[in-house]
């Protein structure tokens, strides 16, 4: 039995093989209560395969998972997203032909599967609304531009109202007023709703400001976690992926 | 609350039900029953669409309905309206334990084994002592007092099933049916279970091309194996396409159009094979989103140059 204590989301020693490649091992990972977590490294660090395993879409090698304190480990997407950790995807995470307000309606379905239907209409709007989508709600989503598709995409998600949003890339692609809009929108998801978010991000700057603490992996294994200042000032990290100005 | 057109259901069922008490003699009605049942399959064939899927099993669960009503009258003694729905639900409860295998597939590989599984049970049909092997069932006829009034029945349980897909299809449920078309991965983040909703969308199909095969079963008194075959589930797709895929409507008057077509085609001497093929190759070229798409941009332009006009004066 692993030490979950205080955890919501734990992951020990989890491993992914394919084939002859080890696409992610040795990784250990703790997402607390109303924490912002980032995992970063550069392309082909093993995020993406990270995020299918704690998300149920890649069963682990080895390794072992906990979600609200329940093993999960070789568990369906559909039963872990019950349990409370819903995703975002890196590309397309919308349905592209339905409108804006189908689309979030989506996210209630399954929690407030036997309530009335204005119940779930109710949260779908008011999700939209957090969102800044309100106006767009009767839009076809595979319309719009891309920012407000990724926030129809987070809205997704977060309609399931989760312990645990794990978004993938969410900033990517996004301009710089976009990128700040969507961060305070990520920063009032885990204020207001005490909701804990695992970050994949590219955009350095905007994951630095925004999280607690950063996993590094490189090569499908962490070679750091810590608080951002730290990971800045690590030496490993700087000389595989953040880099440094010659003059400094 | 969703908008279900009830004016335009009720307009059309009225229709429907005015045309089957106009054309009371043999060869007419036959042929309104032919097109309600059309109609039937081409809104039973896209409500799997709903979920990305096309089935070409459902030649195989009109097969089944067809010679379940053909064993519940011709051996069993069941009233008409109790084979009716019975067929209906054989073919539900087949397609429940078919869909939970083979759903778990889809796109071509889910059509390859809907076209095998029609094949298959075209040639059990055939084998089957009990079913009249190749020359198939005789005598299933609807009880005398409703000889009459068989193509309005036809026509009435055809309008309650279409207007009940499409109720589904309109209700929040209709939105976990797109969504699983659109995007599945996403369906099953939020914790729908993708398989469910896919065998629950696909045995109601099956029931509404069950009782389609109940009805074909009575209209034409007799049935075999050939009837059965994929080349009914190509039709099917023809009225589809042709109508119009982008909603209920569209599939119903393809199926009224080409089942129409078709009895003219077969007056002329010509072989219908070719033109169902013929009808799906210029639907698809020509007219993408097919005969209601059309219909549906005149209306729009009509009102564009109304408001033009209102605002002009």
């Amino acid at each position: 039995m692993i030490n979950t204590q205080g955890s919501l989301l734990s992951g020990r020693n989890l491993e992914r093989r394919f084939g002859g490649l080890l696409a992610v091992s040795e990784l250990d990972i703790d997402l607390y209560p109303g924490e912002i977590l980032g995992l970063i490294g550069p392309n082909g660090a093993g995020k993406s395969t990270t995020f299918n395993i704690l998300s149920g879409f890649y069963r682990p090698t080895g390794g072992e998972l906990h979600v609200l304190g329940e093993a999960c480990t070789g568990s369906s997407p559909t039963k872990i997203s019950r349990r409370g950790l819903v995703r975002t995807f890196q590309h397309g995470s919308l349905m592209p032909s339905m409108t804006v307000r189908d689309n979030i309606l989506l996210g209630t379905m399954h929690q407030l599967s036997g309530r009335r239907r204005r119940k779930r209409v109710s949260r779908a709007e008011e999700t939209a609304e957090m969102l800044g989508l309100s106006n767009y709600l009767q839009e076809i989503a595979g319309t719009l531009p891309h920012g407000l598709q990724r926030l129809v995409s987070i809205g997704i998600a977060f309609a399931t109202r989760p312990k645990i949003l794990c978004l993938d890339e969410p900033l990517t692609g996004l301009n710089y007023t976009e990128a700040s809009s969507a961060l305070q929108v990520l920063e009032k998801i885990r204020s207001d709703f005490n909701c804990s978010i695992l970050l994949v991000e590219h955009n350095m700057k905007a994951a630095m400001k925004i999280c607690d603490r950063m996993v590094v992996l490189h090569h499908g294994k962490p070679i750091a976690t810590g608080i951002p200042e730290d990971i800045r000032a690590n030496d490993e990290v700087i000389s595989i992926y953040l880099g440094k100005r010659d003059d400094t | 609350m969703a908008n279900y057109k009830i004016q335009s259901w009720i307009i059309f069922g009225v229709l429907a039900v005015l045309t089957s008490l106009y054309f009371s003699n043999l060869y007419a009605a036959s042929i309104v029953s032919s097109v309600a049942i059309a109609a039937l399959l081409a809104g039973s064939l896209r409500f799997v669409m709903l979920i990305g899927e096309l089935n070409f099993a459902i030649a195989a669960f009109v097969g089944i309905g067809a010679y379940s009503a053909g064993v519940a009258t011709t051996m069993l003694d069941i009233s008409f309206f109790l084979a009716i729905i019975l067929s209906g639900i054989v073919a539900c409860i087949i397609s429940v334990i078919f869909g939970s295998i083979t759903l778990r597939s889809g796109g071509p590989y889910f059509l390859l084994i809907g076209f095998a599984f029609t094949e298959a049970m075209r040639i059990m049909f055939s084998k089957m002592e009990v079913l009249g092997k190749t020359s198939g069932m005789i005598g299933i006829f609807p009880p005398l007092w409703l000889d009459d009034w068989l193509s309005l029945s036809a026509v009435i349980i055809c309008l309650i099933l279409l207007f009940a897909l499409y109720a589904i299809e309109k209700s929040q449920f209709g939105i976990i049916l797109r969504s699983i078309r659109d995007n599945p991965d996403v369906t099953r983040t939020v914790g729908v279970n993708v398989l469910y909703w896919k065998v629950a969308c696909f045995s109601v199909a099956s029931f509404c091309a069950g009782v389609a095969g109940a009805l074909q079963a009575f209209s034409n008194n007799v049935i075999s194996p050939g009837d059965f075959s994929y080349l009914l589930a190509v039709f099917v797709l023809a009225y589809v396409k042709v109508g119009g895929e982008s909603s209920i409507a569209g599939s119903i008057l393809g199926a009224v159009f080409l089942v129409l077509l078709g009895e003219f085609a077969l007056s002329m001497g010509a072989g219908e094979h070719i033109f169902y093929g013929s009808a799906i190759v210029i639907a698809v070229l020509f007219m993408r989103e097919g005969i209601i798409g059309i219909v549906f941009s005149v209306i729009g332009r009509i009102r564009i140059t109304r408001t033009a006009k209102e605002s002009r004066a």
